[in-house]
């Protein structure tokens, strides 16, 4: 199996695609974010409080750990995935535009949204939310250009059965953010396809 | 704005004559940025907010290829302009990186203020015609050497115009910008004379 080189460049040109596109989700109408493809699926502000559920376990990591991580001697070359931790990536990396493999998700990082409460207020605060951490992610990533990422090893938001050095979780992160823009793309064809005959 | 970047400022627009209150105002556009090593200055996906001229240090340009690596377009270096000028221009997303690759320090002037001088002072519209003249032979210049030349042709015409400051770069840029490998590049340092 080929192992992946991971790069900060990588990571910060997909995060800035995946932000560009977000911004662009708060020039949809309130009905776009808040109708769900079916009874079963969630709408585009749930998807979006899901992916801030689920980096708010590592913004605490990183906050803990990158400031104590020394200084890198010279230039960051990137770093090699390790399988184990390429399995888990894979198993979130959407693959042409598609969706791999559907999971069930934890409970702990299911959106309880009151969907009669979704208004403009909680749609603007819902964004802001996904901005402030998303841009913490962001700036994690610049953080440890400069850093030995080599020393550190964090848990997974599943626990420690998984254990990823730093590049591997913004790696793990950034699949994970372009797995649900691609859930997002799917919720607007199929709003698309009942608006059209 | 200090007597170095001023005359480097004014290096810059040779053909440009102002009033002593208009040269004022002109310099009050211009800030000066500073980075550290390995900084970037322009992310891809990220809008150019400004059009840079190099004060001092080495930047290169690039962006990434399928498998992640750095492809390098070009350098600036003091005295040069800097930045990634289709996303300036066009204001969309850039799709290349500006990295500093020693500590840099650039006089920046923003969008508005640069659309602001073209506005107030049609002279500018020469010097653009003449910049934008430049880089697009600079461009053509490159592509015929990159597609005409051997590897050892390409180094030798790079080593015999390019300034002494972007001879102490990492050779992995310097490699990627004559589109050889780091092995190639380093072969010919040892064996070619120029």
């Amino acid at each position: 199996m080929a192992q992946l080189l991971l790069t900060p460049e990588n990571h910060i040109q997909r995060l800035n695609a995946i932000l560009n596109k977000v911004d662009q989700l708060q020039n949809l109408g309130l009905p776009s974010l808040t109708t769900p493809p079916n009874s079963k699926s969630w709408n585009i502000l749930e998807v979006l409080v899901h992916l801030n559920i689920a980096y708010g376990h590592y913004q605490q990591k990183f906050n803990q750990h990158i400031p104590k991580l020394p200084d890198n001697k010279s230039e960051n070359e990137g770093f090699r995935i390790r399988r184990w931790q390429k399995l888990v990536v894979d198993s979130q990396r959407p693959k042409e535009g598609v969706r791999k493999w559907k999971m069930k998700t934890l409970k702990k990082f299911e959106p309880l949204l009151d969907h009669n409460q979704l208004n403009h207020e909680k749609a603007e605060e819902i964004f802001k939310t996904f901005f402030e951490l998303h841009n913490h992610l962001k700036e994690a990533v610049l953080l440890c250009r400069k850093k030995e990422v080599s020393q550190l090893k964090i848990p997974s938001a599943i626990g420690p059965i998984v254990l990823f050095y730093l590049p591997e979780a913004f790696e793990f992160l950034i699949c994970h953010l372009e797995r649900h823009m691609v859930q997002i793309d799917e919720i607007l064809q199929q709003q698309d396809s009942l608006v059209s005959p | 704005m200090d007597d170095e970047a001023s005359r480097i400022l004014k290096g810059f627009f040779p053909n440009i004559d102002f009033t002593k209150e208009e040269e004022r105002y002109f310099k009050s556009l211009w800030s000066i940025k500073t980075f550290d090593q390995y900084d970037l200055i322009t992310e891809a996906g990220k809008i150019e907010r400004c059009f840079y001229i190099v004060l001092d240090g080495v930047q290169a340009i690039y962006l990434l290829n399928e498998r992640g690596e750095k492809v390098v377009l070009g350098f600036s270096y003091s005295g040069s302009p800097s930045g990634a000028f289709d996303s300036f221009i066009q204001q969309t997303p850039s799709k290349t990186f500006l990295e500093a690759l020693k500590p840099s320090k650039l006089l920046a002037i923003s969008r508005s203020d640069y659309d602001s001088i073209f506005k107030k002072h049609p002279r500018f519209y020469t010097w653009g015609h003449h910049f934008f003249q430049d880089i697009l032979f600079g461009r053509l210049s490159r592509e015929v050497e990159l597609l005409t030349l051997t590897a050892e042709q390409r180094y030798v015409a790079f080593m015999q115009r390019c300034p002494d400051e972007l001879k102490v770069i990492p050779q992995k840029y310097l490699a990627s910008y004559l589109n050889m490998k780091p092995e190639t590049f380093s072969r010919l340092r040892a064996s070619v004379s120029y």
